[in-house]
């Protein structure tokens, strides 16, 4: 295996690029004559006007720093180093997996409270039998799926409009909107829904004045769905966004002279050309929501359990390590699957990974 | 002086379609300088034009705003009579072709070709045919399938064109679509673009800073620089007769020499009278500059060996520059205080004749050093 040291950090790049022997605090043209270069008419060296840059030094310090603990001929091995730290964490979730993976084949013994020692797949026939769990399973997906849809719907334009607006007041404003429920949080933004919702909430005395009696907005699949897409919007909106850069405006433009109205640019030129950030997009709203447990922990009450909620039922009201694992290891599955069913049709490439399939 | 569109106004209509006319046309960005400074010109149907000048002479602007894309904040720009900005952008017939080509990445060759056709409602049955009909025109026929990508810089240019010329429009607009290109590609594109716009008697606008483009390509050329038209002549006679320091300087290579104007409309330079010509007449002791072009004047070892010249002046040989096809001499005249002047030698035979530092003589003929008021 080659790896790549493309990804190398600029720091070290930069550093590179100067040339051996340019100590700190010298200046460009006494560096000229010690090495083996043309003499080049130099003023008086106490008045240069070209002073060598703090951020160069340090730079230099660094190299050299970096020079001793990994030396030159340690080269060939930079990309392997630079990738251990990734490796060795996913290492670390692979072992989990697999002792998940044996935990799920394993029933809970109710008198002893532990975990059977014979093997059996038990566990995973409690999973496919339950009508329960068959709901909490097919509801999460749907959910995911609605969740992505109206997600992309809405990140499109918002995306949209931050990059292609003349104004850069509307662009910042875009920008703080997008930025500021990060600082929130998920369950404290489940919350505000709560209070929003609630059946005294905002949203319930602003129908109050048109005239509509208090309805329930909690609880419920909508409610759930409406928090995932609220919580998903920024994530969505910040892929979109340098998908829609690289999009140049002259190409929009073009479709315009050529007979395009906004519309059909729009349908014709801007979403193609946009399809890897979409699907970049979808697939991590997705299983983002696919896996979520607030919003439907909070915003649905326990009446609208995803996977994610059942699993944490089995390990920490019931204990039963065995069947949450083997939950768990179905929600690995299925995630797995539906990312690998996208990929393979559409094609890493279009993730704008690489630029091959 | 009278106004020259006014003028054309004025006159008797004579039988020449006008497609575009342009009459005192201004934009201003706000920064303080006008980027398109009082433009106005006019082009006849069927015909090649060039807007040609240095980079940020306002050469994109000017165009943009013929193209509807940006709004001039004075004067007026009519194609075929109509305000540009009567109708939207995609319902006019403008072909344009962009600096970065603005192919459509998703798309195949002819399925660029064939959007517009798509765009505009071109009857479904006549679309295959006529993109393979396009395809043919810029020789890229048997190409319609490869991807944007898998097209070479050259091939993508073909398509561009065909895409912007398949539905036919009354004026095809194209934005300095060569810059990018490597020098042997771009001659080879600029004899492409004469040969099908001559096939096709599309009227066309190019821009480009590229003076030998200008001079290949079109039937009538547009000198601009700061925002302001400086000459508009027909390529031969722009080279001919340059009205102005900068367009002499601009198209070919001229050396200048200052100086004031004498009563009999020489230039005068300390106390040596230069013979030379001048368009208009000037004042005796007015501040002028002369120009003359590297390829008009004669160099030689001495004055004898010059043969008959108006004006013969004796210098030294400050730099040799050889350019392959030819050999530029920097020659400097003591006489007329240092002023250099630059001499092609075309002859392989007499490239390094001289070196640097030898005694030279120069030679012209009177018509061949033009005088003009210095640059603004
Ligand atoms: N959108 C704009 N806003 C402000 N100034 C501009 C804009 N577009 C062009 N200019 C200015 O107008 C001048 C002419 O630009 P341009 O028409 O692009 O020149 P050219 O195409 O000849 O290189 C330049 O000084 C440029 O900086
Ligand atoms: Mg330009």
């Amino acid at each position: 295996m080659h790896v790549r040291t493309g990804g190398f950090p600029v720091l070290i790049m930069a550093v590179a690029c100067l040339p051996a022997g340019t100590g700190p605090g010298q200046t460009l043209s006494t560096r000229h004559r010690n090495a083996a270069m043309p003499e080049i008419p130099s003023k008086d060296d106490t008045h240069t006007t070209f002073r060598y840059p703090l951020r160069w030094r340090i730079m230099d310090a660094l190299n050299g720093g970096l020079d001793r603990f990994w030396p030159a001929r340690m080269s060939p091995y930079t990309g392997w180093a630079l990738i251990m730290p990734a490796l060795l964490l996913v290492g670390v979730l692979v072992l989990g997996l697999f002792e998940m993976a044996d935990n799920s084949l394993h029933t809970l013994d109710r008198a002893t409270f532990r975990l059977s020692e014979a093997y059996t797949l038990e566990n995973y026939q409690t999973v496919m039998e339950s009508a329960t769990y068959g709901r909490v399973i097919t509801r999460s997906v749907f959910a995911a799926g609605l969740t992505v849809f109206f997600t992309l719907l809405l990140a499109l334009p918002y995306a949209y409009i931050m990059v292609r607006t003349t104004s850069s007041a509307v662009r910042k404003a875009l920008l703080v909107t997008l930025f500021l429920p990060f600082f929130i949080g998920q369950v404290v933004r489940a919350y505000g829904l709560l209070i929003i919702l609630g059946t005294t909430g905002v949203a319930n005395n602003a129908l109050g004045l048109v005239g509509i009696e208090p309805m329930r907005l909690l609880f419920n699949f909508p409610a759930v769905v409406f928090g995932l897409v609220q919580y998903m919007l920024p994530f969505a909106v910040l892929m979109l966004a340098p998908a829609l850069t690289a999009i140049p405006r002259e190409t929009e433009t073009a479709a315009s002279s050529l007979g395009a109205n906004w519309v059909q640019g729009f349908r014709h030129v801007v979403l193609p050309m946009a399809k890897p950030g979409l699907i970049g997009a979808g697939l991590v709203v997705g299983t983002l929501a696919l896996t979520d447990f607030a919003m439907p922990a909070m915003l649905g009450g326990g009446s609208q359990d995803f996977i994610a909620n059942a699993i944490y039922d089995q390990f920490f009201r019931t204990a039963d390590q065995g069947l949450g694992a083997a939950l768990a290891l179905l929600l690995v599955v299925l995630g797995s699957v539906i990312v690998g069913i996208v990929i393979s049709i559409f094609g890493a490439g279009t993730l704008g990974m690489g630029n091959r399939k | 002086m009278t106004d020259p569109i006014a003028a054309k106004e004025n006159a008797p209509r004579v039988a020449r379609d006008v497609a575009v006319r342009a009459s005192h046309v201004s934009m201003d960005f706000g920064n303080g300088v006008l980027a398109v400074n009082d433009a106005s010109f006019e082009l006849e149907k069927g015909r090649f034009l060039t807007i040609l000048g240095p980079s940020g002479s306002g050469k994109t602007t000017l165009l943009q705003m013929i193209a509807g894309f940006q709004k001039q904040t004075a004067g007026e720009i009519t194609i075929n009579g109509k305000p540009v900005d009567a109708a939207p952008p995609h319902r006019r017939s403008i072909g344009m072709v962009f600096q970065k080509l603005a192919l459509f990445p998703h798309m195949t060759a002819a399925e660029n070709v064939a959007f517009p056709l798509k765009m505009r409602r071109f009857n479904p049955r006549q679309i295959a045919g006529r993109v393979d009909q396009f395809l043919d025109l810029v020789r890229l026929g048997g190409y319609g399938d490869r991807r944007i990508n898998a097209l070479s810089g050259g091939q993508q240019q073909r398509v561009a064109i065909a895409r912007a010329l398949v539905f036919e429009p009354d004026l095809l607009l194209l934005d300095e679509p060569l810059a990018a290109l490597d020098v042997k590609l771009r001659e080879e594109m600029q004899l492409e673009f004469r040969r099908i716009q001559h096939q096709l008697g599309v009227t066309t606008i190019n821009v480009t800073h590229d003076q030998r483009e200008a001079l290949v390509v079109s039937d009538n050329i547009i000198v601009m620089d700061g925002g302001r038209i400086q000459q508009q002549a027909e390529p031969v006679e722009l080279y001919r007769a340059p009205e102005n320091p900068f367009v002499a300087g601009f198209l070919g290579l001229s050396s200048f020499v200052d100086g004031s104007a004498t009563a009999d409309g020489n230039l005068k330079v300390g106390d040596i009278v230069v013979q030379g010509t001048s368009a208009r007449d000037f004042a005796a002791g007015t501040r002028v500059v002369a120009a003359i072009r590297a390829e008009q004047i004669r160099l030689a070892g001495t004055s004898e060996a010059l043969g008959a010249c108006d004006m013969k002046l004796e210098g030294r040989v400050a730099d040799t520059i050889f350019e392959g096809e030819r050999q530029m001499y920097v020659v400097e005249i003591g006489a007329l205080s240092g002023a250099t002047f630059r001499v092609y030698h075309h002859d392989p035979d007499s490239f390094g004749l001289f070196r640097v530092g030898d005694p030279v003589a120069l030679g012209w003929n009177r018509r061949d050093l033009k005088i003009f008021s210095p640059a603004a």
